[in-house]
């Protein structure tokens, strides 16, 4: 400890020299995707509920609040 | 010891022992820095709070007066330099009294003048690091801060000029955060003293000055850290901290110096104008840079090395800064973009160092153009030169530390991302089988020795990344699709080829790549399962390089959604895993979340057969859910962390309602009730995050879509679901709004059933 002299900050050091990565970026990117793909995923399972909600409801239950079938998203776009 | 012992009072005699050793007259020099020095180790590691105040002040007394010049030797009073320096956080007390701390001031900057270079650079060091614990108390030191800091970067030794700056460094960072924090200051209570804004006269010449002390080479060893480097460093900082103001100050020395025929004026005005690019207004920014990019073009060809370094890395942050053709604004054109690449693909040939900051000149000009819609339509032509100099970049036998061959990768990556995929389709298509031949033939290389092996795993890691991007970029549009679909096998096999060379980052790399791979093929992945799933084993059992470990959770998600109940013969094992990744202490704590996430993914694929692991998921997530309500409201750290716990819990949920649906849902009735609690907890939570709204809201729905009128009596009891339901419905967001009427009509059904 004190023999280390308190060196330059290694950020201040990437100032000029930035690493050009962005391996974190491609982890992000892919977590993005999974996220939109599990969302998209549980989506389509609550859209074949109201599906059979709505059908339930055109049949005939009454006092039911109308569920609209929500639009379909647009494609997920991860890039 | 003292750091175990003293906490917990069990060594009340050590701090006096030690005084003793500072204090009595035949104490040599030799007893009093080995002292000194203990003080500096056991400050460290100890709080004040440990000791009585009057033994903190004592200790305090001993190191300052250790400093004192006229009854120490220097190396007395080096130790005892170094030893406040440790000390300063245990000072706290003291620097909140004003006597106290005047006299500790007093000391240092005395110090700061003292005649040993190494006591010198001690004391600037102690300065920083005043700056950065004791910003708000630093108004009534700042003239004599100043002018100590001033005549050492002008005229003190490299060691001591570079601590000087470092000191005005911190302060920038330190007004930069206050900012970030509360633009309008005030507010959060913590004083913002504008000592950058009021010292900026004095303080930016002095800065460019530094910049005309380059060394030679230094733009070809990256481990140089210079005055000059610094001194633009700071610079920067400076222009974050005031904005507008820093123009009028640095943009004459711009101009007077960037002609003339000494390379170092020309190199100190190119890193001037390059560190202003940040912080000042776009309006004035635009006006300058637009009538500077020319000049800045043809210094790319100026016959001094460092210039071209320094051009390239300038135009650089001006693409990064000033080039967003998305939101509409840049100062590339249609007009300009050719000679713009043209003075690129020359640069990216010139030598290593030059061509690494053309490389990031490259990737933010491509980064521009993400999501521009139409007008990324205007660099698409030049996309296969770029690509293609890239590509001979990156083959240079002349990178030097591979770094340059790395840049030219990631940029390339880049390129690929960014394009407009309608239009260079085939050129990315193409590219495919280039990349795959790479890969390929690094498998193959003869290794003779560890560094072999690393450079080999340096390549392929690199050359996984690409073909991550490319796979992804492909499958982003169903025409383009059936390019992966076709050339899947050979992938895999390659995939795998590189699996058996092992090397944590070229598996994390490889491992993003099968994620993307799996999602794109669907159910076709079932035929790569059996050799694939051993490295989706080692994955998960990585907790060492934690990263992998998560990365692998991932793509054991987008297998399930892949292949749906195809997946049921893995999943015994895969499930043994992850229950033991969420029990192990080991593994980074960022990896759970997404395991929980994983539960509702493989339940969703399984369906019914996921009943024989609910017993211990569940366990998992009650426990998970329970921590969540215990944890410190506090940290900003822990709040994130326990959103995303929450929001995975949820997701785990949501996945095994859904999947067991119409089977087998009365599985999970007992534990419907514990889950409402959970929801009803997280409801109250004032730092409730908007993911996590989201996501409550829809397992609410799954909730009663799945178990129907069995829950009717559930809500009746947890009636805070209305409220909450209200609240999502008023929201502007319309994801969470048409969530929460698709839930307000599942409640409705059973209520009325």
């Amino acid at each position: 400890m004190l023999e280390t002299q308190m060196a330059p900050h290694d950020l201040r050091r990437q100032y000029k020299r930035p690493a050009i990565s962005d391996q974190q970026r491609r982890r992000e990117l892919s977590l993005r995707r999974q996220e939109q793909n599990r969302r998209d995923a549980q989506l389509q399972a609550r859209r074949l509920a109201s599906t059979l909600l709505s059908l339930e409801h055109a049949s005939g239950s009454e006092d039911i609040e109308l569920v609209p079938e929500p639009e379909p998203e647009p494609d997920s776009q991860t890039e | 010891i003292a750091a175990i012992e003293i906490p917990q009072k069990q060594w009340p005699a050590l701090i006096g022992t030690l005084l003793a050793n500072m204090t009595q007259r035949e104490s040599h020099a030799g007893l009093k820095q080995a002292t000194l020095e203990t003080f500096g180790y056991v400050c460290e590691e100890i709080s004040h709070r440990d000791l009585e105040q009057a033994e903190v002040n004592n200790v305090l007394t001993a190191v300052v007066q250790g400093m004192n010049f006229a009854d120490n030797t220097v190396e007395v009073r080096l130790a005892a330099t170094k030893a406040l320096y440790n000390a300063l956080d245990f000072a706290e007390t003291n620097f909140q009294n004003e006597m106290e701390r005047n006299f500790i001031m007093k000391v240092v900057c005395e110090t700061c003048m003292s005649k040993e270079v190494e006591i010198r650079q001690a004391a600037f060091e102690c300065l920083v690091s005043i700056a950065s614990t004791y910003y708000e108390v630093l108004e009534p030191y700042m003239q004599t801060l100043f002018e100590l800091t001033s005549n050492a970067v002008k005229g003190d030794q490299e060691s001591v000029a570079l601590q000087a700056i470092e000191f005005w460094s911190s302060i920038c960072d330190e007004e930069i955060e206050l900012q970030e924090f509360d633009p309008e200051s005030g507010e959060s209570g913590a004083p913002h003293s504008r000592f950058i804004e009021k010292a900026l006269a004095s303080l930016v010449p002095m800065l460019l000055e530094t910049l005309l002390k380059q060394e030679e080479d230094q733009d070809q060893d990256d481990s140089i850290w210079n005055v000059s480097m610094a001194g633009g460093t700071c610079l920067g900082l400076v222009a974050r901290t005031v904005g507008d103001s820093i123009l009028p100050l640095v943009m004459p020395f711009v101009e007077s110096n960037i002609m003339k025929p000494d390379w170092r004026c020309r190199e100190a005005a190119t890193y001037a104008f390059g560190s202003i690019l940040e912080g000042p207004s776009l309006e004035k920014l635009s006006q300058l840079v637009q009538s500077g990019l020319d000049f800045l073009l043809k210094a790319m060809k100026d016959e001094n090395n460092h210039v071209k370094d320094t051009t390239a890395w300038t135009l650089s942050r001006i693409f990064e800064l000033l080039h967003n053709p998305a939101g509409g604004f840049s100062v590339v054109s249609a007009e300009n973009l050719e000679r713009v690449v043209q003075i690129l693909l020359e640069g990216i040939q010139d030598a290593p160092n030059v061509a690494e900051k053309v490389c990031g000149a490259i990737y933010y000009l491509a980064q521009g153009y993400e999501d521009a819609g139409p007008a990324s339509s205007v660099l698409t032509r030049y996309i296969p030169s770029i690509i293609d100099c890239l590509l001979k970049t990156a083959n240079r036998a002349d990178g030097g530390d591979l770094k340059l061959r790395s840049s030219a990768y990631e940029t390339l990556n880049e390129v690929v991302r960014c394009s407009n995929i309608v239009e260079t389709s085939s050129i990315i298509a193409q590219l495919l089988p280039a990349i795959m031949e790479k890969l390929s033939s690094t498998v193959e290389l003869q290794i003779a020795s560890l560094e072999d092996r690393e450079k080999q795993g340096d390549l392929q890691a690199s050359l996984c990344g690409v073909l991550q991007v490319i796979i992804q970029k492909l499958s982003s549009v169903d025409e383009t699709k059936t390019v992966v679909l076709q050339t899947a096998d050979q992938i895999m096999v390659l995939f795998l080829k590189v699996f058996a060379c092992r090397s944590s980052t070229v598996h994390e790399e490889a491992m993003l790549a099968i994620g993307a791979l799996a999602y794109a093929t669907g159910t076709e992945f079932e035929r790569y399962m059996q050799e694939f799933y051993r490295y989706l084993e080692t994955g998960l059992q990585n907790f060492e390089e934690y990263q992998v470990c998560a990365i692998t959770v991932g793509v054991v998600g987008d297998i399930c959604r892949a292949l749906d109940g195809k997946v049921l013969p893995y999943c015994d094992r895969i499930m043994d895993l992850l229950i033991k990744d969420l029990s192990s202490e080991e593994l980074h704590r960022s990896v759970k979340p997404p395991i929980f996430s994983c539960f509702g993914d493989i339940a969703l694929a399984i369906e019914e057969h996921f009943e024989k692991y609910v017993p211990y998921a569940l366990q998992m997530m009650q426990g998970a859910a329970e921590l969540c309500a215990r944890m410190d409201t506090s940290d900003d750290e822990l709040i994130d962390y326990a959103n995303q716990l929450k929001r995975s819990i949820f997701e785990a949920y949501s996945g095994i309602l859904q999947g067991f649906k119409d089977s087998k849902s009365e599985i999970m009735l007992p534990y419907a009730q514990h889950l409402l609690q959970f929801i009803e907890t997280v409801f109250r939570d004032k730092q409730r995050d908007e993911s996590v709204t989201r996501a409550a809201v829809a397992v609410i729905g799954d909730l009663a879509d799945a178990l129907g009128p069995n829950t009717k009596l559930l809500f009746r009891e947890k009636s805070f679901y209305v409220e909450f339901l209200g609240e999502c419905l008023e929201s502007d967001d319309e994801q969470l709004k048409e969530t929460a009427t698709w839930t307000k009509g599942m409640i409705n059904r059973i209520m009325v059933s």
